[in-house]
């Protein structure tokens, strides 16, 4: 024993002997043992039993392999804890990465959605202008330049093009600009087709750009714009035949790839061949705004003159022989102007090496390149064109080949964006709301992980102070094991988050995906990867260094106490929650029901702020408060069960068993846990669902019909099916072989009578049902057959505004319309003009919202009468010889995938032809609204992202907070055991208790769920009324819900599934078990 | 004998109170407990269940806050030092052995025995090299890379006294340390005990119901309702404590007595001091007749007024009339 010297101290104590032998009854004698009456010691301090030295560096080195070791080891001993905890971070980390991969990855599928038609993103050219240094006329030159562009980060594709001449304009209306002409077609020759018909006129390419030139604009393409990114893009339009797969195959078929219009006007499809094809290029330019030189004596071509812009140009001739049509592809929308719409595109190999001479000195050689789109920052409109001016400096600042080449960079690409960054700000938003209750719910699951693992450490912790665990020691001890665990579970979360998110932005409609032509790879930058390493890393450390402490601040005993005292939880909290929840939800319900009771449609609340909140929150503490409140339900689960089948001899021997269970922490967290993940499943497969149907529902509602072709003059059905059949034979698709049927709507002026004022009157013809695509939204009533009866037998509906013009107030009234129809004759007098009025009676039936392929706009000012009315007004001749604009058609199930191909492709021939103004399929507009989910671009793939991380949810974590749950009740199976319980009651215990939880926590949790799908409908319906004010999208079809019992009840079998797994695993462990050394505890 | 310098561990007025929410309120499980122990002393504390044994180790160890009182440990008094000094001061003195071994559940017997030194800062090797010695010693050396779960309760609790001896205590607190151990194990661990004892000059202060091992300790404290009562020698005999008793006094000079104590005075009541000198006290019973209550005062109305002196004489008038002041009531002279 080492030398302590004591401080003085008095002892108190006495010690007294009981003089036992003369002790007699009522006598006893006490007398002090003197030499033990006090003792005073000294004590001096000394400090060398206290170390407040920190323990040297070198020796916190050198055990840090074997702490990290010990880590490693004692995680994998208590793996069920230790999974708890890594599902959560997992999970956290999976979530948090995909919100933000996807919302990158949103940006660009948007983007590159809406760039579509921009091939090249930019034209780089010479600095200077023809005759000025750093130029080269070799075309072999030019093109290796493109080697060393794409050394520079961001360009991801480059080839030399013969085309427009090089731009050094600072803005597309400048001189500069309009001067650099393109090439264009001038006549083409050739055995088949019908190419004299062919105009080469191209009008629309200066009206919807700077007035440049009005001709079909040709392009050559060399090397490196076949295949690669660049190939992709412009492969993505082909309509017939096959983009040429490389350069070397362009130019041994001598390729030429023709817009559809041109193909269609001359009547020639994919292989056929083109003897010869003459085009112009600019060899001399004079005039616009600044004058110039006549050209007239020095061109020995053509002169141009553009009026538009006062330029003359100076056109000269070259031809081109032997070509093949290797594709034909369809015409785009118009984009950006710079590099002129739709060409026709030749492989550079049909030109001999003194007309590339002839063009590279005349300017008309530059290099398309491509970008590489993924790089674009997305975050703000600024970031981008800052990115893209990087990008021009960096690129404009180096010399080319051998330094003897400057070039110019011009940006096809940024005013678009900066177009399109104001949309992307509001689809954001959206998002990451939409995404708010699956973060929420990855951190419950990460925060209850970590609860229920760190509860498993108390006593562990206790002890460990008991046998001198600094506080030091054991924080950083905890905090490496988690630090390490949650490291791996950021990990696995991230990777997989990246993996899926390409899948989930290709998603087309709830849970229905299609590899799109978008081709997008999300990655994150340094900074987010942090972000989300901190929030899920950092987080857990947080809460365990929070929880330790707990744990260190609590007395060792108590640790060390194998049974802990019940904590008690926030019910009051929890219940206002939940009401103020109910509340929102019952407010949202009188709101769109229109009223209830005593409320009107301004529902309970009349304060418009107050009522707005309570509709933004209401939704998410419906969720929160309701999963709180009714977790305690489920988690009593056993004990309603047992009232319902107490009487049964499958559990009247386990009743005693029952009484106490439900009433633990554990059981009830994972009833919470059930609650929030499958109202979440519920929530998501609800409106997912919903939004898929209001997209198809709102396209039936714009298209109206399969195909809707707008004839530029008047035709009879007659007529109008001659037309459509002649395309139809023309595209030969097996799919579409004939008209299964056709409508029109009529569209006439009819007058109340005894009223002036006119009335805008559509006439539905019999049988429109067959061709019009219906919905129940927009009819009085619900069954279209019956509506459509009534029309036949002249019944009518009106528009609202309508409706208000005529004032009808009751269904079933009659009025009588009049019509007017005017004969012109001549007659002694001139001109002479007489009218018949006829008129006929008509009952009201209610009101219409929208007629399908019609302005929903105009619908509301119409009245709509059926044809049996139609005719008493007209007479049957006028009738009979009835002619439209605007034809409807039915030609095959628009829902099956090869109708839809072969409706694009009828499509894009019919609105190619003469007499066409314009033509839609129903699946073209489909395309563009079925990303929307009924709200906005990429809500179907945010629902199906949160149905499948949900139902991944809560299977884990049915899985693991069970096993989890079953490893601390070992105990009590055992003691259950040791009193006298066979396995078979046992088993049958926990099965009917978990079972009973888990069964009452999934019908709660999907009634949860329906409840907050209808919440969260008013709460769309807030951001459905925004879309429409800033993007101008028009939505007349309402969010009627729609259920999806099959997807629910695939995700709650699967969900019990793994619950019956995880109980059979954990139980007969914990009954193979030894029972004295459960016992024992230890 | 008791020098100035040689005590280890001095408890002064420990009162130690569960909080309950339950009827039966708050338990005080100590009342008020002296104790010193000295370096190489063991010390038994013996009593029945539920007379605060557990408790009071808790206290001194320094596992549990007392409600009130002292805990000094060589010298340094350990209810007033908080976290990393508290941990710093147990780390070299005091070592615990629990009844259950409350080993680490995931650590195999190597690891459960090197950990006190790894806390220390020991490098694991030499940490681990120690154990393995200790375990020896002990003779469960082979099974040092067993987990807990797959060892046997002997060899669990011998564990956890390598565990305890790892850090070369000056002090080991042991509740029951062989409640858990067959009587031959048990044996064994005493002698292992014993040795550190009078080698070592290890202190013990063991919680125990076990003859044998009180027995073993120089003396043994007898603890009931939260109080020492009495002290007892080597030759304690568990089964029969009134033959080696010596009843304590403590400073607030409480004394309680043992229940056969008071059988044998014939139960409560009151006693007289008729011999009451240095180191010697005699008690005897006080007969109930002996106390004579005297309760038939009367009260009359004053005939004088206190604060003028009039005299009322025969009136019965409630205030004076000279002065005003009320007329106050006296005790009825007697005759």
């Amino acid at each position: 024993m080492t030398n302590s010297d004591i401080d003085e101290l008095i002892n108190h104590n006495a010690m007294l002997v009981i003089d036992g032998e003369e002790s007699e009854p009522d006598n006893i004698i006490l007398s002090q043992n003197n030499n033990q009456s006090t003792f005073v010691t000294n004590l001096n301090s000394s400090l060398d039993y206290i170390r407040t030295k920190s323990q040297p560096l070198r020796h916190k080195i050198l055990s840090f392999p074997d702490n990290l070791l010990m880590a490693g080891k004692s995680s994998w001993r208590g793996r069920e804890r230790v999974l708890a905890a890594f599902a959560g971070v997992f999970l956290a980390s999976l979530v948090i990465t995909t919100v933000l991969a996807y919302s990158v990855g949103l940006s660009s599928a948007f983007l590159q959605n809406s760039l579509e038609n921009d091939v090249f993103d930019a034209q780089i050219t010479f600095d200077e202008g023809p005759g000025k240094d750093f130029r080269t006329n070799d075309s072999l030159i030019w093109e290796s330049t493109c080697e060393e562009l794409l050394l520079t980060k961001g360009i991801s594709d480059c080839g030399i093009v013969y085309g427009r001449q090089g731009i050094r304009a600072n803005s597309i209306f400048d001189d500069d600009n309009i001067r650099a002409q393109p090439l264009v077609v001038d006549s083409v020759t050739a055995i088949t087709g019908d190419w004299k018909n062919v105009s080469w006129d191209y009008p629309e390419a200066s009206e919807q750009g700077p007035p440049i030139n009005d001709n079909r604009p040709i392009r050559f393409y060399g090397e490196g714009i076949w295949d690669g990114e660049l190939g992709d893009r412009h492969s993505r339009d082909t309509l017939y035949g096959n983009w040429p797969t490389n350069y070397i195959d362009a130019g041994n078929n001598r390729s030429i790839i023709l817009p559809s219009q041109i193909a269609s006007r001359a009547g020639v499809s994919v292989n056929d061949t083109i003897d010869s094809l003459t085009f112009t290029y600019v060899s001399d330019s004079a005039g616009g705004l600044d004058g110039g030189l006549d050209l007239i004596g020095s061109c020995l071509g053509e002169i141009e003159i553009n009026f538009d812009s006062g330029f003359q140009f100076c056109r000269e001739n070259l031809t081109v022989y032997n070509l093949t049509i290797s594709a034909i592809y369809e015409e785009g929308q118009f984009g950006n102007p710079t590099l002129l719409f739709n060409p026709v595109m030749v492989s550079d190999s049909v030109l001999n090496d003194s007309q590339k001479l002839i063009l590279m000195d005349n300017d008309h050689g530059y290099l398309g390149v491509s970008i590489d789109r993924n790089l674009l920052p997305t975050s703000s409109t600024r970031a981008a064109t800052e990115w893209l001016d990087d990008l021009e400096k960096n690129l404009e600042e180096n010399e080319y080949a051998n330094s003897t080449v400057k070039i110019r960079y011009n940006d096809v690409i940024s005013g678009t964006i900066v177009f399109l960054n104001i949309f992307l700000g509001i689809i954001q938003v959206f998002d990451y709301i939409l995404m708010i209750p699956i973060i929420i719910l990855s951190f419950s699951v990460l925060i209850y992980g970590l609860v229920l693992s760190l509860e498993q450490r108390k006593r562990e912790i206790s002890i460990q102070r008991v046998i001198g665990g600094t506080e030091r020691n054991l924080t950083g001890m905890i905090l490496l094991e988690l630090t390490v665990l949650g490291f791996f579970g950021w990990f696995a979360g991230y990777v997989l988050a990246l993996l899926s998110v390409p899948l989930v932005l290709d998603a087309v409609g709830f849970m229905s995906f299609r590899s799109s032509d978008i081709n997008i790879n999300p990655t994150l930058s340094f900074g987010t990867t942090l972000f989300i390493i901190l929030l899920t890393v950092g987080l857990t450390w947080f809460f365990g260094r929070s929880r330790v402490k707990d744990f260190l601040s609590i007395e060792i005993d108590e640790g060390v106490r194998k049974v802990a005292a019940i904590k008690k939880s926030r019910f009051w909290l929890h219940l206002i929650t939940f009401i103020i929840g109910i509340l929102s939800f019952v407010e949202s319900w009188i709101q769109s029901n229109g009223g209830w009771g005593p409320f009107d449609s301004n529902g309970i609340i009349s304060n418009f702020i107050v009522n707005a909140l309570l509709l933004l929150f209401g939704p998410f503490m419906l969720w929160v408060g309701g999963a709180l409140v009714l977790g305690r339900l489920g988690a009593s689960g056993p004990r309603i069960f047992t009232l319902i089948l107490g009487w049964s001899p499958l559990v009247t021997d386990i009743r005693r068993g029952l009484k106490g269970s439900g009433s633990s922490e554990s059981v009830n967290r994972l009833a919470v846990i059930m609650l929030l993940t499958l109202s979440i499943v519920t929530l998501a497969a609800v409106q997912g669902y919903t939004g898929t149907v209001v997209d198809e529902r709102t396209t039936s509602a714009e298209n109206g019909a399969d195909l809707k072709v707008q004839f530029s003059t008047p035709m009879t059905e007659q007529q109008a099916r001659d037309a459509i059949q002649l395309a139809i034979q023309r595209v030969d698709n097996s799919n579409i072989q004939d008209i299964d049927s056709m409508t029109s709507v009529g569209d006439i002026f009819t007058s109340v009578k005894g009223e002036d004022s006119r009335l805008r009157t559509w006439i539905l013809f019999d049988n429109h049902e067959d061709t019009l695509l219906w919905d129940t939204q927009t009819i009085p009533g619900s069954s279209v057959s019956d509506v459509s009866t009534s029309w036949s037998n002249n019944w009518f509906t009106a528009g609202s505004n309508a409706h208000t013009q005529i004032g009808l107030t009751e269904i079933e009234s009659f009025i009588t319309i009049e019509y007017t129809s005017y004969n012109f004759s001549f007659g002694p007098n001139g001109l002479e003009t007489s009218s018949t009025v006829t008129e006929t009676n008509i009952q009201y039936m209610g009101k219409h919202r929208w007629i399908p392929g019609l302005e929903p706009t105009q619908s509301s000012q119409v009245i709509t009468i059926g044809e049996s009315a139609y005719r008493s007004l007209v007479g049957n001749q006028t009738a009979n010889s009835f002619t439209s604009n605007k034809w409807f058609f039915e030609l095959c199930d628009v829902k099956d995938r090869s109708c839809a191909d072969a409706l694009r492709q009828l499509n894009s021939e019919i609105s190619n032809g003469i007499g066409i103004t314009s033509s839609t399929d129903w699946p073209t507009v489909h395309e563009e609204n079925e990303r929307k989910g009924g709200l906005i671009f990429g809500t179907p793939g945010l629902l199906s992202l949160q149905f499948v991380v949900a139902s991944l949810a809560s299977v884990a974590s049915a899985f693991v907070f069970l096993s989890l749950v079953l490893t601390q009740r070992k105990r009590e199976l055992a003691i259950l055991q040791a009193i006298g319980a066979s396995p078979n009651q046992v088993i049958r215990l926990v099965l009917f208790e978990i079972m009973a939880i888990l069964l009452v926590s999934m019908g709660l949790g999907v009634v949860l769920g329906l409840a907050i799908a209808e919440s969260f409908n008013g709460f769309f319906g807030i951001f459905g009324f925004i879309f429409q004010i800033f993007l101008g999208e028009s939505a007349p079809i309402d969010r009627e819900l729609i259920w999806p019992w099959f997807d629910l009840v695939l995700v709650n079998s699967s969900v019990l599934f793994a619950v019956v797994l995880a109980l059979l695993y954990t139980t007969r462990k914990a009954l193979k078990s030894d029972l004295a050394i459960v016992l024992k505890g230890e | 004998m008791v020098t100035d310098n040689n005590i280890i561990l001095n408890a002064d007025s420990l009162f130690h109170i569960y909080e309950s929410k339950a009827e039966d309120g708050n338990v005080v499980a100590l009342r008020g407990i002296h104790v010193s122990i000295l370096e190489g002393e063991a010390v038994a504390v013996v009593g029945p269940s539920g007379s605060g044994k557990s408790t009071l180790l808790k206290c001194l160890g320094g596992l549990m806050k007392p409600s009130a009182g002292n805990v000094s440990l060589v010298g340094k008094r350990m209810t007033r030092l908080t976290g990393q000094e508290l941990v710093n001061l147990r780390q070299k003195t005091i070592s615990f052995i629990f009844q259950d071994s409350n080993l680490l559940p995931h650590m195999n017997a190597l690891d459960n025995v090197a950990q006190p030194l790894r806390h220390q800062g020991v490098l694991p090797r030499v940490a681990r090299k120690k154990a393995q010695n200790l375990l020896d010693k002990l003779g469960v050396g082979e099974r040092s890379r067993g987990l807990p779960e797959q060892l046997s309760g002997g060899e669990q609790q011998r564990v956890a006294i390598a565990r305890a001896l790892i850090t070369n205590p000056k002090l080991i607190l042991a509740d029951e340390p062989t409640g858990a151990l067959d009587p031959i194990t048990s044996r064994e661990v005493l002698e292992l005990f014993s040795s550190l004892n009078k080698e070592f000059g290890v202190a013990f202060l063991l919680v125990t119901h076990n003859r044998e091992v009180a027995s073993f300790c120089n003396r043994s404290l007898e603890l009931r309702e939260g109080r020492f009562v009495a002290q007892h020698g080597t030759d304690v005999d568990i089964s029969n404590l009134s033959g080696s008793r010596e009843l304590i006094i403590d400073d607030t000079g409480t004394v309680t007595l043992p229940p056969d104590v008071l059988l044998k005075v014939g139960g409560p009541g009151r006693f007289d001091i008729p011999l009451n000198d240095k180191d010697v006290i005699h008690l005897e019973r006080v007969e109930d007749e002996k106390i004579k209550l005297e309760s038939n005062t009367e009260l009359v109305l004053s005939p004088i007024c206190p604060a003028c002196f009039h005299d009322y004489s025969d009136s019965k008038t409630q205030l004076c009339p000279n002065c005003g002041s009320t007329r106050p009531m006296m005790e009825k002279e007697k005759k």
